[in-house]
């Protein structure tokens, strides 16, 4: 008996409807995109009362607290560790007319982001975090007119302008290069 | 008319004729490369798409503040303040003077009442479904500001997200360099 001889068809699958969806997930997952690298700076809620806070009961610090404030006012920043100004006038805790760190471009507008001076402020962190290596918050202030990024520079120049604490925030070693990244929002400091 | 050139024009319709007669070939686009193209856009644009816990679309015209700082973004709710407005739930809630204050009628002792409505409802939602999930609600609010907005306005924002039982907040920023 004659056997048939069977002859392989090239099969070809068909991609169009495949490719259809292709072409309508690229422009939606577009959409969905961040063009500009996102990131964010967690900060603790306003304080609206001079009260401290309540010592929690596991807090085993023995070191006396440096309470650093920082006020960003229209005329420079003030600095205060423990209740006492930096620069103010002997036998007061705080000089309102003299600011610790006076504006880098003074008669500059408030919308003028090189106003302050961030390095000054730097290197006043970096003095604190040597003294006290293992304090990391700081509490900010600053008068109602003042903008946010003026704000958000003040608290990257606190924690140190090459302080990288993605990686700690996942567990790993806070570096040395990173000040006090910890920063507490107070309300009303003018 | 010379023989030679009779003779090429004979040919030339000859030739004419018989890819007249020649049937249509039907003529095939290669996929394969063009498949292999588009997967991997796709396999990229997935992949960035679902590294980030919340992804954040600034309204028209808003510049968010630029900052060293690289802490990832955490999952939370996020808050749209502007020079306009506060924008909440892709909904404008309050309005701004032209000085960039927040709508005093809708402030009461630094709190944003349409605001605080809008994060209570928010937050109920949150917590029920946080408890059919098992999963415990973050209380996270993520501030999405303007490099303009005024530090009393920010303040009354968080103010009246604490009111609202937020516990934690992140001001959202663009990475610089």
């Amino acid at each position: 008996m004659a056997r048939k001889k069977f002859e392989e068809e090239d099969v070809q699958a068909n991609l169009l409807p495949v490719m259809n969806i292709m072409f309508l997930l690229i422009p939606a997952l577009l959409l969905a995109m961040e063009f500009a690298s996102m990131a964010s700076i967690n900060v603790s809620p306003p304080k609206f009362s001079s009260a401290p806070s309540e010592p929690k009961p596991d807090d085993e610090k023995k070191e006396k607290p440096l309470n650093l404030k920082v006020f960003v006012m229209e005329d420079g920043y003030r600095v205060s560790a423990d209740g006492q100004q930096e620069g103010a006038e002997a036998g007061k805790a705080a000089d309102s007319k003299a600011p610790t760190i006076p504006l880098a471009k003074a008669g500059a507008p408030l919308n003028d982001w090189d106003r302050y001076d961030y390095k000054a402020l730097e290197a006043s962190a970096a003095k604190y975090k040597s003294l006290f290596p293992n304090e990391t918050i700081v509490t900010i202030s600053a008068e109602a007119k003042i903008p946010m990024q003026a704000m958000i520079y003040t608290m990257d120049a606190l924690a140190g302008n090459s302080c990288k604490i993605g990686k700690a925030l996942k567990g790993e070693k806070v570096p040395d290069d990173c000040y006090f990244w910890q920063p507490i929002v107070e309300g009303g400091a003018g | 008319m010379t023989p030679d050139q009779e003779a090429f024009l004979a040919k030339k319709k000859e030739k004419a004729a018989a890819r007249r007669q020649k049937p249509e070939e039907k003529g095939e686009l290669g996929m394969t490369s063009l498949m292999d193209i588009v997967s991997i856009i796709v396999v990229y644009l997935l992949k960035s798409y679902a590294s980030d816990p919340v992804v954040i679309n600034p309204t028209a015209g808003q510049k968010i503040p630029l900052s060293t700082a690289d802490a990832p973004m955490q999952d939370g709710i996020p808050i749209f303040v502007t020079l306009r407005g506060i924008t909440f739930d892709d909904k404008k809630i309050v309005s701004m003077t032209p000085e960039g204050d927040i709508d005093p009628n809708s402030v009461n002792q630094h709190l944003i009442g349409p605001l605080y409505d809008a994060l209570a409802e928010q937050v109920d939602k949150a917590k029920t479904l946080g408890e059919n999930t098992g999963k415990p609600w973050a209380g996270r609010a993520i501030i999405v500001g303007d490099q303009e907005l005024k530090f009393s306005a920010l303040v009354d924002v968080m103010y009246t997200a604490g009111r609202a039982e937020f516990t934690d907040y992140s001001f959202c920023i663009i990475r610089k360099g």
